[in-house]
Formats: structure tokens, C-alpha cells, sequence
């Protein structure tokens, strides 16, 4: 039986539905050395912010049970070397790319999405307003019902490209903040973002981050995701990009059941390179063997 | 890889030799491997461990590593024939010396073990070396007879239990004719070093550590800062090895 991977996201076609998550692929050059990037659905880059950004001090990583805490701080090159050295080179990598963009006021994101969309250079926007770690940066954002209506329909008025608001999972009612952003104007959501979380180090008795805090994510958080999605699903009509501890592709069997129409994989290429593709691969086999045809077959059957 | 031995140097230091289809050809001294730890379901991040050794012929991988926490303890437990999962050879090593001429080395703790494939090759590359090496108390101490073979060793231990007493910089002059200096172990003696000879020629290279995630350059979470501290740099991409002028320890 053949199957049929390739996902139609309101008119973007990517091959397949797993993409890499923001902040976990940089801006693929590392992981193109371990295979072609071809072989993914779309490439989801680092968090772009106006200026250059060095992020929060270090330790800024540290591993708990089944998952990891990070408080990177949204470093990242800034705005005009992602689009002079790293979007270029990505470009020709021959796979669609979401450019993840943050900010600290309404004008910081309105102009990095301006600039990308001029570019040319990317295919969709994911608009991050659930950054934990930076203080104003994003956090307030996507928390408020109105104030990520208000972001987003200010970012849709310079945004040509598809855009995807991804939510903060450290909310009451994840379903508002999705209705939020629809009615601002959004095209589609990915969901979610790192759990806020805290480890002490037992040997200085002290948190384990320089930071204190940082962002949970990995195996652990799958359960939260899936509740997350099929919630978000039941409520809003708009293409919905999953994740949240994606290791095989059983699991991502599993968020497009729960209504998802791709995913976005993070962690999972720390414990293994070859995540991305191997995920493909066993998509391919567990809907061989379920005698599914294509995704549209199972998205959402869970709801 | 499988592993091949398994041997307890100290109380909580071991030495693994792994044995098996490796990337042989692209090891240096100084670079390290990213570890699995069982099959990465309780434990999603790898453990970064530097190379020791590393015998291409033989096609053999030895680590030296200090029992820690979770992961160390798992890999302290493998016996012969078992698997161990490896990334790598990853990041930058130690950069050969620019001018021959007599080099020091100086290890501390389990900064030690990277040392000893830089020996190797520095030996065989003719380079006479000074080896300094510290530990903590005479019960920490391994591989010092394994060293000399490569040069002239002095031990320190912090105790004085063996060898001379305190720390490294306290039996290094300064005035010797060293092209090139080499350190790993803790930040504090890596410093200490730098101070020691500031305002002296010798070229200092250090090996930095840092908790790391993904281990290949792409997560940003491993980075330190340039002397200005307004560049930032991955120690498991442009490191784990940096000239001591291109970093703020
Ligand atoms: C480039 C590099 C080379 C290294 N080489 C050696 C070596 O040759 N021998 C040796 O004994 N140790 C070495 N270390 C330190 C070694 O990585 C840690 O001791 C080890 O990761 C501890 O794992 P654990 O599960 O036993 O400890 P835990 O404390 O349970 O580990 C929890 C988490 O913290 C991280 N972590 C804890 N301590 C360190 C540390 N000192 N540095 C970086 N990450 C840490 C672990 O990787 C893990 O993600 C090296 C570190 C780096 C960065
Ligand atoms: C090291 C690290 C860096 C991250 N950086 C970003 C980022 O820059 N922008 C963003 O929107 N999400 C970022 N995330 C969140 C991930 O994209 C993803 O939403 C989350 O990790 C859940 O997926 P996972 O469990 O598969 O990792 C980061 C996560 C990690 C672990
Ligand atoms: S550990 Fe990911 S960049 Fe160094």
C-alpha cells in the first residue's frame, strides 16, 4: 500500500507533517550535516528577534525525568544577519521554512514579520508570544486574551506570509487564547510552547538555572500537548501545528488524531540527530501497517 | 560501540574502552563525544565526555570520567560486550603548538583525561612536554605512571597527601621557556593559571565545560562570552578548546 504523507496547510504543501521545533534546529546548518533537509516538511528556525540577543547567563540547560528546563533567552543573531547569512543559505536547501519571530513591544514584532515577509525568504511566520524567559519577552503577549488579539491583528496588517501563532501552554484556558489570535487574524496555530518549570541543585541548594526558571519540555509534557490540542481543536477551525515531547511516529499518530495537521519535533533531536527523519520513516510504517491512506484520515478522529 | 573494558581507576573514576565502527579518523585531542544514556527515555539529553584516547589501528575509544549523578553512575555499570551509544567525534580540539619548543600541560581532576591523547600526539609530534597535574587528595589520583611515559610529571594534591602540596600554580615557574601552554579541569584553576602568567609570551589554551544540550551548535545553550562579553561563542562548536585570550573565564 502506498501512503500519502503531504500535508496541505491552507495552501502551503509540505511533504510530510513533522518539521523541526524553534530553537531546537538553530538555523539548520548543524543537523544538515547529519542528513538532507530535504527530507523534512518545513524547517522552523530559531526565534528572530530586531537586534542581536546573547540571551539569559548559564547554566541555561539542565535535564529533569523525561525531559529537559531551558532558559536560552532568545539568543539569536538578530534580525539582518538570519536574513543576509542563514535564510539564504536555508533557502537552498530545498524545504519550506516558518520563520519563529519575538519581540518586546508590538513594533519589534511588526517590523522583524515586515522585513521577513519583504525578503522573500521564508514561506510562513510563527509568531512566538510564549517565550517564558525573557522578562516582556513574550510572555505578556501570550497570556491576555485581548493583548494577543491586539498583537496579532497589528502583525497581520505587514504580514503577507501564513501566519501561525504559537501558544503558551501557562494558561487557564488554552481554547480563549487560541479564539484570541483566530480573531486577530491568524491562519493557523502551533501549540505548545514550554511549561514553566524549576529544578534545585541539590549540591548548592540553589536553582539548577542561572535563571531560575526555565521552560519544560520533552517526553514529559506529551500528555499536557495532546489535552492541549484536542482542546484547541474542538474550539477553533484553523490548521493546527503540534508538539510537545515527539519521539516516534507513533506519537505524532497520535496529535493528529488529536486534531493536529503537522508537528514540530524539539527535544527529541538532542537525545537523537536522526529524530527528524527516523519519525518520517516510522509515520510511513504505523500507517502502512493501520492501513491509513493519508493524514486527513485520522486528523482529529479522536474528537 | 561495544564496550571492551571497563576498569575503576579511583573510588568514583572510571575508564571505559569502547570498541567498533567510529568516525576514528576525525579525532583530536581535545574533542568529545555525546553520550547515550540507556536508550534516552528517562535521560533525553546525552552526557558529554572527552576523548581520552583513541587508538584508530586497534580501533579502540577510551573515556575517564568521574561518577557525578544518574547518567555517569549508568555508564559506570557496563560490562564487557555491552552497547554504548556515541555522537561524535564533536566540537574543537587543541590547536598544535605554533613554534617548537618545550610545552606545558596541565591537568586537573577529570580535566586530566583529555590531556592524555594530547600528550600522544604532541609526543609524536617531538614536542617535549612538562606535565602538571592536580587532584584533590592522594585517593583522586590516576594515570600519572600512564603519563610519564610522555614527559616529566610533577603531582600535586591539594592535601598534600601525594606529591607536592596545593595547587598547580604553586610548582609552575614562570620563568620557564614554554611556547605553549595546555589546561583543563576546573574554571577556577583554568583562571588561576591565566593570572599566573599574565604578562608573559606562552600561548594558553583551555578546555571549557559547560552543560550542554544538544551537544552539535544548534540549541544555544552551551555558549560563554568573549573577553568584551559582547560575543558570544558555543563551547560544544568553536570549543570545548579556546585560547585563554578569546575567552572570559
Ligand atoms: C566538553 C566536555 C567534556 C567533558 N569531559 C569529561 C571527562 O572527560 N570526564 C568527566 O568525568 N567529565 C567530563 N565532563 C563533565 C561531564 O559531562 C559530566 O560530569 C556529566 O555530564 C555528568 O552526568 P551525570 O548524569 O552523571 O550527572 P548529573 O548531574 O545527573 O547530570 C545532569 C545534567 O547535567 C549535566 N552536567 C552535570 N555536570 C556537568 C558538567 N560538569 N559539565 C557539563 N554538563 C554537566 C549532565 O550532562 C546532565 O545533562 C565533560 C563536560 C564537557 C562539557
Ligand atoms: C533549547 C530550546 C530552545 C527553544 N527555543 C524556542 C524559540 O526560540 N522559540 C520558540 O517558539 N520555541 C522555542 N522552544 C520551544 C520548542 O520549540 C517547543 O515548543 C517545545 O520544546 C516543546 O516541544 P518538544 O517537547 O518536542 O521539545 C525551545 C525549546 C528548547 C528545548
Ligand atoms: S549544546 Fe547545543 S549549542 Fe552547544
Amino acid at each position: 500500500m502506498t501512503v500519502d504523507l503531504t500535508v496541505d496547510l491552507g495552501g502551503l504543501k509540505l511533504r510530510n507533517p513533522v518539521m523541526p521545533a524553534s530553537g531546537c534546529f538553530g538555523f539548520g546548518r548543524e543537523y544538515s550535516e547529519y542528513y538532507s533537509l530535504d527530507t523534512l516538511g518545513a524547517v522552523v528556525v530559531k526565534a528572530t528577534t530586531l537586534k542581536p540577543r546573547l540571551g539569559n547567563p548559564t547554566p541555561r540547560v539542565t535535564e529533569v525525568t523525561g525531559g529537559m528546563l531551558n532558559a536560552i533567552g532568545l539568543a539569536n543573531p538578530g534580525l539582518s544577519k538570519v536574513l543576509t547569512e542563514e535564510l539564504p543559505w536555508l533557502e537552498r536547501q530545498n524545504v519550506p521554512i516558518f520563520v519563529n519571530v519575538a519581540g518586546d513591544t508590538v513594533e519589534d514584532y511588526c517590523s522583524v514579520v515586515d522585513e521577513v515577509c519583504r525578503s522573500g525568504l521564508a514561506q510562513a511566520i510563527e509568531l512566538n508570544v510564549s517565550c517564558p524567559n525573557v522578562e516582556l519577552g513574550g510572555l505578556a503577549f501570550g497570556v491576555n486574551s485581548s493583548v494577543l488579539r491586539g498583537l496579532v491583528e497589528e502583525v497581520r496588517k505587514v504580514c503577507t506570509l501564513p501566519l501561525y501563532v504559537k501558544l503558551s501552554p501557562n494558561v487557564t484556558r488554552i481554547q480563549d487564547l487560541a479564539v484570541a489570535a483566530a480573531s486577530g487574524g491568524a491562519d493557523g496555530l502551533s501549540l505548545i510552547n514550554t511549561l514553566v518549570g524549576m529544578q534545585i541543585d541539590l549540591a548548592t541548594r540553589k536553582p539548577a538555572l542561572a535563571n531560575k526558571t526555565g521552560g519544560l519540555s520533552g517526553p514529559a509534557i506529551k500528555p499536557v500537548a495532546v489535552r492541549m490540542v484536542y482542546e484547541v481543536a474542538r474550539e477553533v477551525n484553523l490548521p493546527i501545528v503540534g508538539m510537545g515531547g515527539i519521539c516516534s511516529g507513533r506519537d505524532v499518530a497520535e496529535f493528529i488524531m488529536a486534531g493536529a495537521w503537522a508537528v514540530e519535533v524539539g527535544t527529541a533531536n538532542f537525545t537523537d540527530p536522526y529524530a527528524c527523519p527516523r519519525i518520517v520513516a516510522e509515520l510511513k510504517s504505523f500507517m502502512e501497517a493501520e492501513g491509513i491512506k493519508n493524514l486527513e484520515e485520522i486528523r482529529g478522529c479522536a474528537l | 560501540m561495544l564496550v571492551k573494558e571497563s576498569k575503576q581507576l579511583t573510588r568514583d573514576v572510571f575508564a571505559l574502552t569502547l570498541e567498533g565502527q567510529f568516525d576514528y579518523d576525525k579525532v583530536t585531542a581535545g574533542r568529545f563525544v555525546h553520550v547515550l544514556i540507556e536508550d534516552g527515555k528517562a535521560h533525553p539529553l546525552r552526557r558529554p565526555i572527552s576523548i581520552a584516547s583513541c587508538d584508530s589501528h586497534a580501533k579502540t575509544l577510551t573515556l575517564v570520567y568521574r561518577v557525578v549523578g544518574d547518567g555517569t553512575l549508568w555508564l559506570s555499570k557496563r560490562i564487557r560486550g555491552d552497547t554504548v551509544s556515541l555522537l561524535g567525534p564533536l566540537g574543537k580540539g587543541f590547536v598544535a603548538p605554533h613554534k617548537p619548543g618545550k610545552v606545558l600541560i596541565v591537568g586537573g581532576g577529570v580535566g586530566v583525561p583529555p590531556l592524555f591523547q594530547l600528550a600522544k600526539e604532541l609526543v609524536q609530534e617531538n614536542f617535549e612536554l612538562d606535565i602538571v597535574l592536580g587532584f584533590r587528595s592522594q585517593g583522586d589520583v590516576f594515570w600519572t605512571e600512564e603519563f610519564a611515559q610522555f614527559g616529566r610529571v610533577t603531582v600535586c594534591t591539594e592535601d598534600g597527601s601525594l606529591g607536592e602540596k596545593g595547587f598547580v600554580t604553586a610548582v609552575i615557574d614562570v620563568t620557564n621557556d614554554w611556547t605553549t601552554l595546555y589546561s583543563c579541569g576546573p574554571k577556577a584553576m583554568l583562571k588561576a593559571l591565566r593570572n599566573h602568567f599574565a604578562g608573559s609570551t606562552i600561548q594558553g589554551y583551555v578546555s571549557l565545560e559547560e552543560r550542554m544540550a544538544c551537544g552539535v551548535g544548534a540549541c544555544w545553550g552551551c555558549t560563554c562570552l568573549d573577553p568584551s562579553g559582547s560575543l558570544a561563542k558555543r563551547i560544544c562548536k568553536e570549543g570545548p578548546v579556546f585560547s585563554w585570550e578569546e575567552v572570559s573565564l
